[in-house]
């Protein structure tokens, strides 16, 4: 029996913006909690202004928690600051405009000697919190190959799993393909809709999901893309929130999931909900994290970010469903395979 | 980069001249503009000029569009007081032209702003609490305005002007030195450019009325005691044999009062045939005498400037100039000029004196080492390239320099005193977190 | 508008304040705002702490965000442009704790440091703020003589008062709430050794130092008052708090000079009890009318004891004043309606 624990639980958040570390601080926090722990968790403000930075990582680091609860559990930059004698980060992402996004055009930091400097102060914090740390864990290998090579870190990929995965179930099998994902240019759900003029099978696809903030040009977009190939009878669009119970019907209902963002820090939360309702993934081979998920024929299709290309693994699907089956079950396998549970979660992070 | 350049810009200023020919390097590979105060008669120049009044004219919205402020400093108040409010209220890039900033505060607080407690306050920042009285005494009539004495090089206040900048830049390797130990803010010494004013044409010996047989010996520049033309005096007295082959030319204006004094020492001493006092001489009289210099002496105690354009002068006409070994002119190499020990003065300038008049080639050779060193280092395109070099590393420690002021106001208006603990857990966490990334 | 509530926290502890702003950040929502509640960890132990603790709150950012409500110290400092503050109070110990037993901060020279920095701040931040409010009128007289800055008072409603009932008067008197030195339970420990009825006494809550339970059962052990006092020593939840208000007889609340009349006033009314209370309890006294809802009494063991054994001879006095609490609630408009038109007018 494993001995009850105070635990913190640390995060930061830009204030209204709900990412996905939400998700995972909040599973976590209720996972602990079934677990007989006792749990504090602190979601502190961030804003991921540049010019702000260097205040606020000072700032976190002044907040001193070292004499509470006997664990403190980081998730998001800069809580990795927090100090704590006992401190595990379960690190998910950088302050990316500093690492892997510099010199690339997404970069956000200028590239003069005040943008250099803050990119260099960042890395040596950044450094100071990932030793600190008693153990650093990270979300895919992705991350962890960041780690490695931009702070010279080992990190132990420790995949977030879905809470109560049991929600989701699977039923009779349909004739359309699921995207479902928030509506935002880097999911690319405009090239599964460009994939579907080339379909040649009478498969649908059905695209669900909200537009973030700022994108309701992006939706708009996709309406009148679906418009122009005439495929308003096999594309449905659902530019609007879901409700966890329409989306487990959706997802238990579908012939298979497709999920087609680029380049992807980890293989995102609807692709484990699609293998838990017994679907197979479509996506293709530049989605990033998605790959440590999905192998090709085993429990998806990895194709080339091509339109054709995902029309015949479409095609094929539908074609042959027993395929489709098998592909699902075998996620579910998938899963167990990469220790995607909590209780391997909860095992590893308390030290 | 974009860069802001403030200075005066009258054709009186020096400052505005070295302006002029530094912003037309800069203006090369960057795109800068000259932002000048409008007082009277500004230069002509092609350069891209934006003139204002007051400091109060310029907002943040105007600025906001450079990489670089660049602020030129002086120690004449009329000329830069714009200058430096405006370097008060956005920090930035200060070159400062002269090492004693005291008259300039002094006029500031006690003449301009009418603040007598402000110069108090000022002279305890630079001073401690010895300045502090210093300053007390003077308001009250208690001593002698230090600003009006030799004693200013004590309290030279340029610690006032650089006060909140992100970077500093001097022209001289002791002004450095001050520099670094008085504030963490970025410090880099610069050789001074200079270029010669264009004259018509040279005027002859005849011309300048100096004797044509013998050795033309000049100084140049405002004669006050600091130049120590006395001493020169004292040590020619003493080499009597010497005394007709040369011609001791001191050509600069002069206070009536120190005036009266050479000219009564220099009857004293014999000297009327061998020492002429010119007064005020214009570019084209100056330029004609250095080029027929065959020594040149320029002495300085106690060292005010931050460097000496005068010296730079005499160096591109490859001269040979006897200097009092201090402040900027230690810092040149010993093949370049002669240098004489200021506790020693009498009997070095004596030495040294007698050694040049007599040593045409030692002269000689001195001369073409100081012109070869000048020609290399007093140059616009060198500072201009070493100026960016600086600025780019000054950019750098802005982050940590502006994080510091932040977190210094905050703590400012929380209350909180220097001695408190929070001032050291506050620079020994950013030092770990942002520098060295260590555990201390 | 989005709203971002701001309250302080010290991990583990959760207390009325905590509540409160749960609370506030829900119903924010439940009128069509969008709201988000931050907690920022603040330590006073060792007292330099506290400079931290203040210094860290100047240098965090809140983006994305319309207007913020902040409800303490040092949570309050953290900046933004539009700040409407509801003091649930200040940081009482550099201010009318200082001079007393609980100003916690030394009177050393450092102690006396750390105060002026907090005095110099609350004056120049507390300003900023677009209005003040705070939850009474205890704390709204603090501000204005300590830091000379007006206020108006917005009462704190009960986050949900819909689980607390009324089952019957029964023997008890209940004293719920964190067991801390000026809550003073042990003053009403101390009371149950002058009771002349069989009333008995239960206290329910979590301790903050090992000391202050200590002292509670070494008192009831001197006395052997162990089948008159019950201590139930950890946090209750809210469902066992209000089934042990609905057959209690009456509520005791006894604290030290509490800023506010307390959640614990508006929960016993809400079970229909009347309240005991002490004449140097603060806030608490504004709604406890004396004869009429319950009884405002010195911090006396024998005087407090008195009020006890006369409530258990009188059980429809009980019931009276317990009604008449309620009523001074409505009368009095402690309400979210309130509260909400206020701090987003």
């Amino acid at each position: 029996m494993q001995k009850k624990r105070k635990i913190i639980v640390a995060s930061s958040a830009m204030p209204f913006v709900q990412g996905g570390a939400h998700l995972m601080v909040d599973w976590l926090t209720r996972t602990l909690i079934d677990h007989g722990h006792q749990v504090e968790t602190l979601e502190l403000p961030f804003s991921p202004r540049w010019e702000d930075w260097l205040e606020q990582m000072l700032a976190f680091r002044l907040i001193d928690l070292s004499q509470h609860g006997d664990l403190l559990i980081a998730i998001r930059p800069p809580s990795y600051l927090l100090r704590h004698p006992n401190k595990v980060l379960w690190f998910i992402h950088h302050l990316r405009s500093a690492y892997d996004l510099w010199g690339t055009r997404y970069q956000d930091l200028p590239y003069s000697p005040e943008g250099l400097r803050h990119r260099e102060a960042v890395m040596r914090a950044d450094g100071v919190a990932l030793a600190e740390a008693k153990k650093v864990y990270c979300n895919s290998h992705v991350v962890a190959q960041r780690l490695a090579k931009f702070n010279q870190i080992q990190a132990e990929v420790l995949y977030p799993p879905l809470f109560r995965p049991e929600r989701f179930r699977s039923g009779p099998m349909g004739d359309y393909l699921l995207y479902v994902s928030r509506l935002t240019h880097h999911k690319r759900q405009w090239l599964a809709i460009e994939a579907m003029r080339y379909a040649q099978t009478p498969v649908k696809l059905i695209i669900a999901g909200k537009p973030e903030p700022g994108e309701e040009a992006y939706a708009a977009e996709l309406r009148s893309l679906i418009e122009r190939y005439h495929l308003g009878r096999r594309v449905t669009l659902l530019d609007r929130w879901i409700a966890e119970e329409e989306k487990i019907t959706l997802l238990a209902e579908c012939l298979a999931a497709i999920y087609l963002p680029l380049d992807e820090d980890s293989y995102g939360y609807a692709s484990l909900e699609a293998h838990h309702a017994g679907k197979a993934i479509v996506t293709t081979a530049d989605s990033g994290g998605t790959l440590e998920l999905v192998q090709h024929g085993v429990n998806g299709v990895v194709t080339d970010p091509d339109p054709e290309a995902l029309a015949a693994a479409i095609d094929e699907l539908y074609r042959d469903r027993s395929l489709a089956e098998r592909m699902g079950q075998a996620g579910q396998k998938r899963i167990a395979e990469l220790g995607i549970s909590w209780d391997r979660v909860i095992a590893r992070l308390l030290v | 980069m974009r860069i802001a350049w403030f200075t005066p810009f009258s054709r009186k200023s020096a400052i505005g001249r070295f302006s002029a020919a530094v912003v037309r390097e800069l203006a090369r590979k960057h795109a800068v503009e000259v932002w000048y105060p409008k007082t009277g008669d500004p230069l002509r120049t092609e350069l891209a000029r934006v003139g204002f009044h007051r400091a109060s004219d310029v907002d943040a919205q105007k600025l906001a569009s450079y990489d670089l402020l660049v602020y030129n400093l002086g120690n004449h108040l009329p000329f830069h007081l714009d200058i430096f409010e405006l370097s008060r209220r956005f920090p930035g890039l200060c070159v400062m032209h002269d090492f004693v900033m005291h008259h300039f505060f002094a006029a500031y607080y006690l003449e301009y702003l009418r603040k007598p407690e402000a110069y108090v306050a000022a002279m305890r920042r630079c001073a401690g609490a010895r300045g502090a009285r210093v300053a007390e005494d003077i308001l009250a009539g208690r001593r002698q305005r230090v600003w009006e004495t030799d004693e200013v090089a004590e309290y030279p206040m340029f610690e006032e002007a650089i006060r909140g900048q992100y970077g500093v830049v001097v022209h001289s390797e002791f002004f450095r030195q001050r520099v670094i130990s008085a504030s963490p803010v970025p410090a880099a010494r610069l050789y001074l450019p200079y270029e010669l004013a264009p004259i018509k044409s040279v005027l002859s010996r005849q011309q300048l009325g100096i004797p044509a047989s013998r050795l033309l010996i000049v100084t140049i520049g405002h004669i006050n005691p600091n130049k120590r033309v006395a001493a020169v005096l004292d040590a020619l007295a003493e080499s009597h044999d010497l005394l007709d082959r040369i011609f001791y030319t001191v050509a600069g204006p002069c206070d009536p009062g120190f005036l009266a004094e050479l000219k009564s020492r220099i009857a004293k001493l014999g000297l009327e045939q061998a020492v002429r006092l010119t007064g005020y001489v214009d570019d084209q009289q100056l330029q004609s005498l250095l080029n027929h210099a065959d020594l040149c002496i320029n002495l300085r105690f106690p060292t005010t400037e931050g460097a000496s354009a005068s010296l730079v002068e005499e160096m591109l006409h490859g001269k040979a100039v006897v200097v009092t070994d201090t402040g900027f002119y230690s810092e040149l190499p010993d093949d370049c000029v002669a240098k004489i020990r200021p506790q020693h003065e009498h009997a070095d300038l004596a030495a040294v004196l007698r050694l040049l008049i007599t040593d045409a080639g030692r002269r000689e050779k001195m001369g073409r080492a100081a012109r070869e060193f000048a020609e290399n280092h007093f140059r616009a395109d060198r500072y201009a390239d070493h100026l960016i070099e600086f600025a780019w590393h000054m950019r750098g420690a802005k982050p940590l320099l502006q994080l510091a002021d932040l977190v210094s106001q905050e703590l400012q208006f929380m209350g909180v005193t220097k001695d408190m603990p929070i001032v050291e857990t506050v620079s020994r966490e950013c030092v770990q977190l942002f520098i060295s990334g260590q555990e201390p | 508008m989005k709203l971002a509530v701001l309250n302080n926290c010290v991990p583990f502890i959760s207390g009325g304040a905590e509540h409160l702003a749960e609370a506030l950040t829900w119903k924010l929502r439940e009128y069509g705002h969008e709201a988000t509640l931050f907690r920022i960890p603040f330590r006073w132990e060792p007292p330099a702490k506290i400079i931290e603790s203040m210094l860290a709150c100047r240098l965090l950012r809140l983006p994305n965000v319309d207007r913020v409500i902040a409800l303490k110290f040092p949570a309050y400092l953290v900046p933004h442009s539009h700040k409407t503050l509801w003091l649930l109070h200040q940081f009482r110990q550099a201010y009318d704790l200082w001079g007393t037993p609980f100003q916690s901060i030394p009177d050393s020279a450092e102690g006396r440091q750390i105060r002026q920095v907090i005095l110099e701040t609350d004056n120049c931040y507390l300003r900023e703020a677009r209005k003040i409010y705070t939850n009474s009128q205890v704390t709204s007289d603090r501000l204005k003589r300590y830091n000379g800055i007006e206020s108006e008072v917005l009462f704190p409603p009960l986050a949900d008062s819909r689980h607390f009932y009324c089952a019957d008067y029964g023997d008890y008197i209940f004293f719920p709430g964190r067991i801390t030195a000026s809550k003073r339970q042990l003053l009403a420990v101390e009371a149950m050794k002058y009771v002349k009825t069989d009333v008995r006494l239960v206290i329910a809550g979590q301790h903050e130092a090992a000391a202050d339970l200590a002292q509670i059962e070494a008192v009831i052990r001197q006395n052997r008052l162990a089948r008159r006092v019950e201590v139930i020593p950890r946090f209750i939840s809210e469902q066992e708090k209000a089934d042990l208000f609905s057959r209690a007889l009456a509520c005791a609340y006894l604290p030290y000079d509490e800023d506010s009349y307390g959640y614990v006033t508006l929960e016993a009314y809400h079970a229909r009890k009347p309240v005991i209370t002490c004449t140097d309890s603060g806030g608490v006294a504004m709604l406890v009318k004396h004869g009429e809802t319950g009884f405002v009494i010195p911090p006396e063991p024998p005087a407090i004891a008195a009020a006890m054994d006369a409530l258990f001879e009188d059980r429809q006095a009980a019931r009276r004043m317990g009604e008449a609490g309620i009523e001074l609630l409505r009368s009095l408009k402690i309400g979210w309606d309130w509260v909400i038109e206020a701090l987003t007018r």
